[in-house]
C-alpha cells in the first residue's frame, strides 16, 4: 500500500523536477566548495545563502499551493507557520551559543540576561537538543493549524472568512512575538547563532550543507504533495474545492480533508521556516506580518496554483526578482510586485505553468484529433484547473458577460 | 402510516426563514421500495423539504427519521449520505475539473475517510462498477473527458450515475428532466424507472408529462405543506389543486 | 513642618508669579512701595511689629507672603549696616540672603553683620492668619482658589479662621465650595469637636474625587467613634462612584475607539457587506484621505492661513472626491474583471493596496507628515471626574453623522434604491433598465470615499504615513465581519462593541495583549456565528 502511495508520485513531469533538482542540490555545493574561487564556475557563498533561502520559500510556497490550489483554502497566515517552525529552531540555536553569548549566561540567551530573567521559561525547556526542536518544527506549527482548523472548518467558515482569520491569527502572533515577557526576544527576535549540530553556522561548507538540506526537505515535500495530490484523497479535496457541498453530500466528512491537508501543510511550512532561519543567521516578529503571508500567495499564483511545480518555480521566480529590484532599484519593487498581483489575477489565472501545460495539452489535442486519437487511455490525472473559478467562470476579459454566475452577491 | 415500517418518515416539520414559512407542518412517509413523485408550484417547499432530509437545513420543529429509528435532524450531511441517501440537485453539480471517470470514481461506495481514500487503490471490482455504470449513463467514450466539457444532459445523467455509484437505499432526484430535450426525458424516466426496481427514489418536478410517464404515487405541495397525494389522476381531479396551479 | 512651609511659600510664590504675569508693570511698582513696609518690619517691639504686619496685608499683595512665611519661621534679618531686611539662611558660618520681594539672591553676609527680627507665638498666629486672607481675599477668582486649594493640600487648621472669614465675604460660587472643601479638609487634621469633623467628612464625600478619598482614608486610619464611622462610609461611597466613573471613562474611551473603527470600516461595510468585494486597498482610501488633508492644509499653511480653521471642512468634500475617483478607477479598471471570484479580488486589491502606499511614498516621503488639529479640535474639558478631549469628540460626533448620512443615502435616495436593488437581484435590476455596471462602480466609489473622509478624521488622531491604511484593515475587516455582512448597523453595533470591549481589556491585560484577545474572540465567534452578529437567515442556496 505504502509502495503504491509513493509510486504514484513520479511521472515524466516529476522526474524532470527531481533531475532538476537532485543536479541544483550537487552542482551548487560543489560549485561553492570544490571549484577555485578563480573559476567562473565558482559559487560565491552569499550565492549558495541565497539560493537556500529561495529552496526554503519555495517549499513554503509548496505548502500554500497544496491547500488553496488544491483545497480552495486561501491561506493568509501561513507565515505564522514558517515563523513558528523558525522560532523553534532558532530556540535550537539560541541555545547552542552557551557560553559564547554576550552575558556568557550558561543558561539563558543573552535577552533574557539583559531583561533581568532569573531561570528558563518551561516552554525553552529541551530545546538544547536538536531532535526535540526538530520535532517541535513539526509539532509547533502542525498543532496549532490542527486546533484552528478543528475550529475554523468545523463551523464551515469557508472563502474570504477564512482567509481574514488567518490574517488575523497571524496578526495576533505578530504582537504576541513583539512582547519582551512572551520569552521570544521580543522586538529583536532572535540572533547572534554560533553553530548547528556542532558546525560553524558561518563556515562556507555549514552554507552548503544547509542548502543541500533545504533542497532535500523540498524534494521529499514535493513527493509527499505529489502523492497526496494524485491519490484519491487528492481527488476529494479537489472536489472540496470546486464544489463543497456536493462532497458532503456523497458522504465525505469535507472537515476532516481540510484538517489534514491544512496541518499537513502548517507542518511543511514549519520545516520550511526552520531551514530558512539558520541560514538568514535571524527570526523576529516580522516574519509573522500578514503582508509577508500574502506576498506567498501570489508566488503560488506567478507559477500556477494547482500545480506543484509552479509553486516551486513561482517562489523561485518572484524571490529572485526581488532580489535583483531592491538592490538596483529599490523604489521600483512594490510597484512591480503590486503590479504582478494585478497582472497575474487578470491575465493569468493559471499561472505560467497552468498556462503552459494548457497549451501544451491544446496542442497535444490536436495532434491526436489529427491522428484519430489513439492512446489517450489514461484518463489524465491532474487537469490544469484555477481553483476558485469553477469551470463555469467565463476568463477575464473585456468579453465577459456580466449575467452569468458570476455576480457579486451579499454573503447569505 | 407508521413510523416504524417506513424508509423515510417526516412528522410536523416546519422551517422559516425570516419569517417566511418554507415549510409548514410537513408530514411525509416513503416505504421501503416506493417511488414517489413529488410536484408543486414554485415556492412550495420542495427544495427545502430535500435540504431538511439531507441535513442542509434543521428544521425548526417536528421529526424526521430514516428506517424508522434514525434521527436524521441530529446527523451532518457527510452521515445522512452515509446512511444511505443521495441526493441529485437540481441545478446539475458535478465536479467539473474532473473526469467523468473520476467523478464516479469519487461518487463509489467505498470508505469515506481520508486516510482510507489516501491509500486507497483502485480494485477490479471497482473498475467493473465503473464501467457498468458509465454503460448505463451511455458516458463510456466520455469516461476521460472533463466533466466541465459535457452537454447540460451529460451532466444531469452524470449525476444520476453518481448516485447510482453511492448505492443509496433512498435516492433524491431533484429536477431530473430540467433542460433536457424530449427524447432525453423520455431515456431519463425509463432510467428511473429502471433504478426503482431496487432502490427507493423521491422525485421532484415541474414537468407534468414526465411525471405521467413515471406513473407512480404523486404528492402536491404547496406553501410548506401536502395539499393531496394520490395517483396523479386522482390529484389533477382536486380542485384545490387546480387552483394552485392555475391561479384564481 | 518645614516641609509643608516651604510647599506652602512654593505656593505663595506661584500666586505672586501669576499675579506678576497679570499685571507685571503694577507688581514692579507695588515692589517699590512696598519695600519700605518690609524694612520697616526690622523696627520697634511686638506690637509694632503686628501692626505692621497689618499694613502689609492691607496692601493686598501677596507678593508679601515669602516675607511674612519668614517671619514667622524666624528667617527673616536685617542688615545691620543699610536695614535693609532679608530672608536669610544659614549657611555654615555665613548667611544666605534673599531678597523678601524678588526672592532673588542677594549675595551673603556674615554672623554678625546681620540681626534675626524677632518674633513671638502672638505674632505667629497673626501672620498665619494674616497670610491665609491675604491670597484667599485676593481680588482675582484664580488667586482664591489656588489658595484654597493650597489649604486643602496642606490642612493646616490654622488656616480655619482665616478660611472663616473669606467664605463669609465670598460671592462666586466655585470658589466658595473649593474653599469649604478646603475648610473641611483642614477641620478633620484639627481638635475640633466631632460635630464639626462630621460635617468635614460630609462635604469631602460631596467632593467625590480621588484627593478626598486619600484624604478620608487617612481620616479613617486615625480618627475613631462616629468620625470614623462617617470616614468609612465615605470612602466606600467614594470608591463606588469613583468606579463609576472610571466605567464611565473606560465606555467613553471605548466609544471613542469604537468610532475611528467605525469609520476606517463603514466603507468597507460598502464594498464588502453590501457589494461583496474584498477590497485590501481600503486601508490606503483612509490614507489618501489623510494625506488630502495634509495637502489642503499645506496650501492654506502658505498661501492662506486665516482659513486654518476651516481646513478641515475643505479637506472633507476633497478627501471624498479623491478618494472616490480613484475607487472608481479601481473598480473599473480592475474589480470588475473579478466579480464573483473573491479571493482573486482580494489578492488584486492587495496588490492595488502595494503600489498606492509606494506612490504615496514616493510623492511624500516615507516619514510622517505634519497634520494640525484646527483649534476647536484641541483642548479638552471635564465632565464630572472624566476628561473628553475636543478631537476624540469630534471624531464620535462625526462617526455618527457619516454613519447617518450613509444610512439615509441608501434608505432615502433613488441611486441607494438602484444598490439595494442591484445587490439583491442583478438580472432584474437589469432587465429594469438599471445600469448596473455604473451603480457597481458608484457604490464602489461610495465606499471608497467613505473611507476618504474617514481618513481626514483619522489625521487628526493618527500618523499620517504611507503605512496608515495597513493598520486599519485588518481591525476593520473584524469589525465588519462580527458585526455581520451586509448589515451596516451591525457594523455600528460591532465597531462600538469591538473599542469598549478592548478599552476594557486593556487595564487588566495591557494594549497589545487586549488586541490579541479580542482576536481571539473575533477568531472564536466567527467559528460560532460564521456570519457574524446580525446576520440575515435566509435559504442559503450555495451553487
Amino acid at each position: 500500500m505504502m509502495s503504491s502511495f509513493l509510486f504514484r508520485a513520479m511521472d515524466a513531469r516529476a522526474g524532470i523536477f527531481l533531475a532538476l533538482m537532485a543536479a541544483v542540490i550537487i552542482l551548487v555545493p560543489v560549485g561553492n566548495l570544490l571549484v577555485p574561487e578563480t573559476s567562473p564556475f565558482h559559487v560565491p557563498t552569499y550565492a549558495v545563502t541565497l539560493m537556500g533561502k529561495y529552496l526554503t520559500y519555495a517549499l513554503l510556497a509548496l505548502a500554500v499551493d497544496l491547500v488553496w490550489g488544491y483545497c480552495g483554502i486561501l491561506s493568509l497566515g501561513h507565515a505564522a507557520f514558517f515563523a513558528l517552525g523558525g522560532y523553534a529552531m532558532g530556540m535550537y540555536l539560541m541555545r547552542q551559543i552557551g557560553t559564547r553569548g554576550v552575558y556568557g549566561d550558561p543558561l539563558l540567551p543573552d535577552f533574557m540576561v539583559f531583561l533581568n530573567w532569573q531561570e528558563l521559561p518551561w516552554y525553552w525547556y529541551g530545546f538544547d537538543m536538536f531532535w526535540f526542536a526538530a520535532l517541535m518544527v513539526l509539532l509547533v506549527p502542525g498543532l496549532l493549524a490542527f486546533v484552528f482548523g478543528w475550529f475554523a472548518f468545523r463551523s464551515r467558515v469557508t472563502g474570504v472568512y477564512l482567509s481574514i482569520i488567518t490574517q488575523a491569527l497571524t496578526y495576533a502572533l505578530l504582537l504576541a512575538f513583539f512582547r519582551n515577557d512572551m520569552g521570544f526576544g521580543g522586538n529583536n527576535g532572535l540572533t547572534d547563532f554560533k553553530d548547528i549540530l556542532g558546525f560553524d553556522i558561518q563556515a562556507d561548507t555549514t552554507r552548503a550543507g544547509l542548502f543541500a538540506a533545504s533542497g532535500l526537505a523540498l524534494v521529499v515535500c514535493f513527493l509527499i504533495c505529489r502523492s497526496v495530490t494524485r491519490s484519491k484523497l487528492g481527488k476529494v479535496l479537489v472536489a472540496v474545492r470546486d464544489a463543497e457541498s456536493r462532497t458532503r453530500f456523497l458522504g465525505y466528512r469535507v472537515e476532516h480533508y481540510k484538517l489534514f491537508v491544512w496541518t499537513l501543510s502548517a507542518m511543511m511550512a514549519g520545516v520550511a521556516g526552520a531551514l530558512y532561519v539558520p541560514q538568514v543567521g535571524i527570526i523576529n516578529p516580522g516574519e509573522f506580518a500578514p503582508a509577508n503571508s500574502i506576498e506567498v500567495v501570489i508566488w503560488v499564483a506567478v507559477g500556477g496554483r494547482a500545480t506543484l511545480v509552479g509553486a516551486v518555480l513561482g517562489a523561485v521566480l518572484v524571490n529572485f526578482a526581488k532580489t535583483w529590484f531592491t538592490a538596483a532599484l529599490p523604489d521600483i519593487w512594490l510597484f512591480a510586485l503590486g503590479g504582478l498581483f494585478v497582472f497575474v489575477t487578470l491575465f493569468l489565472p493559471k499561472g505560467i505553468v497552468g498556462t503552459l501545460s494548457d497549451g501544451w495539452t491544446a496542442l497535444r489535442q490536436r495532434r491526436i484529433s489529427s491522428d484519430f486519437g489513439e492512446g489517450s487511455g489514461d484518463p489524465p490525472s491532474q487537469a490544469p484547473q484555477s481553483p476558485g473559478a469553477p469551470a463555469n467562470v467565463p476568463p477575464p476579459g473585456p468579453a465577459v458577460s456580466r449575467a452569468g454566475a458570476a455576480h457579486p452577491q451579499p454573503a447569505e | 402510516m407508521t413510523r416504524a415500517t417506513s424508509l423515510l418518515y417526516l412528522d410536523g416539520v416546519s422551517v422559516a426563514f425570516d419569517g417566511f414559512k418554507a415549510l409548514n407542518d410537513l408530514s411525509l412517509t416513503i416505504d421501503p421500495g416506493e417511488m414517489r413523485a413529488i410536484i408543486g408550484p414554485n415556492g412550495a417547499g420542495k427544495t427545502t423539504m430535500m435540504d431538511v432530509i439531507t441535513g442542509k437545513t434543521r428544521p425548526d420543529s417536528g421529526e424526521v427519521y430514516f428506517s424508522g429509528a434514525i434521527d436524521l435532524t441530529s446527523e451532518d450531511e457527510a452521515a445522512i449520505a452515509e446512511l444511505g441517501i443521495g441526493r441529485k440537485f437540481q441545478k446539475p453539480t458535478v465536479f467539473e475539473s474532473h473526469t467523468v471517470w473520476d467523478n464516479l470514481e469519487l461518487a463509489l461506495k467505498a470508505p469515506r475517510g481520508p486516510f482510507s481514500t489516501l491509500f486507497h487503490v483502485i480494485t477490479g471490482a471497482e473498475k467493473t462498477r465503473i464501467e457498468n455504470l458509465l454503460e448505463l449513463i451511455r458516458l463510456t467514450d466520455k469516461s476521460s473527458e472533463l466533466a466541465a466539457n459535457l452537454s447540460h444532459g451529460q451532466k444531469q445523467w452524470l449525476e444520476i450515475g453518481m448516485l447510482l455509484a453511492q448505492d443509496p437505499k433512498l435516492l433524491l432526484v431533484d429536477e431530473p428532466a430540467a433542460g433536457m430535450t424530449d427524447a432525453e426525458t423520455a431515456e431519463t424516466a425509463d432510467l428511473l424507472k429502471d433504478i426503482a426496481k431496487d432502490h427507493s427514489v423521491v422525485v421532484v418536478e415541474h414537468d407534468m408529462d414526465f411525471v405521467r410517464s413515471l406513473d407512480v404515487k404523486v404528492t402536491v405541495l404547496h406553501e410548506g405543506s401536502v395539499l393531496a397525494e394520490g395517483s396523479l389522476d386522482h390529484v389533477s381531479a382536486d380542485e384545490r389543486v387546480v387552483e394552485v396551479y392555475l391561479g384564481r | 513642618m518645614s516641609c509643608l512651609k516651604s510647599l506652602f511659600v512654593f505656593l505663595c510664590l506661584q500666586i505672586s508669579l501669576m499675579v506678576g504675569l497679570a499685571g507685571p508693570a503694577n507688581a514692579q511698582s507695588d515692589s517699590e512701595t512696598l519695600r519700605p513696609l518690609i524694612n520697616e518690619l526690622a523696627e520697634g517691639k511686638f506690637a509694632e511689629t503686628e501692626r505692621q504686619i497689618g499694613a502689609l496685608v492691607a496692601t493686598g499683595d501677596p507678593i508679601v507672603a515669602p516675607a511674612l512665611e519668614a517671619l514667622s519661621a524666624g528667617d527673616l534679618y536685617v542688615r545691620k549696616s543699610d536695614g535693609q531686611v532679608f530672608i536669610a539662611e544659614k549657611d555654615g558660618k555665613q548667611f544666605k540672603l534673599t531678597d523678601p520681594l524678588t526672592l532673588e539672591a542677594q549675595g551673603e553676609a556674615g554672623r554678625r553683620e546681620v540681626k534675626k527680627i524677632k518674633v513671638n507665638n502672638k505674632l505667629r498666629r497673626v501672620i498665619r492668619s494674616a497670610l491665609g486672607s491675604l491670597t484667599l481675599m485676593a481680588p482675582d477668582p484664580k488667586v482664591r482658589i489656588a489658595a484654597a486649594e493650597a489649604v486643602f493640600k496642606a490642612k493646616d487648621p490654622g488656616s480655619i479662621e482665616a478660611l472663616d472669614t473669606a467664605i463669609a465675604a465670598e460671592q462666586d460660587a466655585n470658589v466658595l465650595e473649593v474653599m469649604q472643601q478646603a475648610r473641611a479638609a483642614a477641620v478633620l487634621n484639627s481638635d475640633l469637636e466631632e460635630a464639626e469633623k462630621i460635617a468635614a467628612v460630609e462635604i469631602l464625600s460631596e467632593m467625590g474625587n480621588r484627593e478626598a478619598l486619600s484624604l478620608l482614608i487617612g481620616v479613617r486610619s486615625s480618627s475613631e467613634g462616629a468620625v470614623q464611622g462617617a470616614a468609612a462610609a465615605a470612602v466606600t461611597k467614594i470608591e463606588k462612584s469613583i468606579a463609576a466613573w472610571d466605567a464611565a471613562q473606560n465606555i467613553w474611551y471605548g466609544i471613542s475607539l469604537g468610532s475611528v473603527l467605525l469609520l476606517a470600516a463603514i466603507g468597507l461595510a460598502i464594498t464588502f457587506g453590501v457589494m461583496g468585494v474584498i477590497n485590501m486597498a481600503h486601508g490606503e482610501m483612509v490614507m489618501i484621505g489623510a494625506y488630502t488633508t495634509f495637502v489642503v492644509q499645506d496650501l492654506i499653511r502658505t498661501s492662506m492661513p486665516e482659513l486654518f480653521d476651516y481646513s478641515l471642512f475643505i479637506a472633507l468634500p476633497l478627501a471624498f472626491l479623491t478618494a472616490g475617483v480613484i475607487g472608481i478607477a479601481i473598480e473599473r479598471g480592475v474589480i470588475r474583471w473579478l466579480y464573483g471570484r473573491p479571493l482573486e479580488t482580494l489578492l488584486a486589491t492587495w496588490g492595488i493596496s502595494l503600489i498606492l502606499q509606494q506612490a504615496v511614498r514616493s510623492i511624500f516621503g516615507p516619514t510622517n507628515r505634519e497634520v494640525g488639529n484646527p483649534d476647536w479640535m484641541s483642548g479638552a474639558f471635564e465632565l464630572g471626574q472624566m476628561t473628553i478631549t475636543y478631537n476624540r469628540m469630534w471624531i464620535v460626533v462625526f462617526a455618527l453623522l457619516v454613519f447617518a448620512g450613509l444610512i439615509l443615502v441608501l434608505k432615502k435616495t433613488p441611486f441607494g434604491l438602484y444598490t439595494r436593488a442591484v445587490t439583491q437581484n442583478r438580472r432584474m435590476a437589469a432587465n429594469m433598465g438599471i445600469r448596473t455596471p455604473w451603480i457597481d462602480a458608484l457604490t464602489f466609489g461610495l465606499g471608497s470615499g467613505i473611507a476618504g473622509i474617514a481618513g481626514v478624521a483619522l489625521s487628526q488622531i493618527d500618523n499620517v504615513s504611507p503605512n496608515l491604511g495597513q493598520g486599519y484593515i485588518i481591525d476593520s475587516f473584524m469589525v465588519v465581519v462580527f458585526g455581520g455582512v451586509g448589515n451596516l448597523w451591525g457594523t455600528l453595533v460591532g465597531a462600538m462593541t469591538l473599542g469598549v470591549v478592548n478599552k476594557f481589556l486593556e487595564p487588566y491585560a495591557g494594549a497589545v495583549l487586549g488586541k490579541i484577545f479580542v482576536l481571539v474572540f473575533i477568531i472564536l465567534f466567527i467559528q460560532k456565528r460564521p456570519r457574524g452578529l446580525f446576520a440575515l437567515k435566509g435559504r442559503a442556496v450555495e451553487a
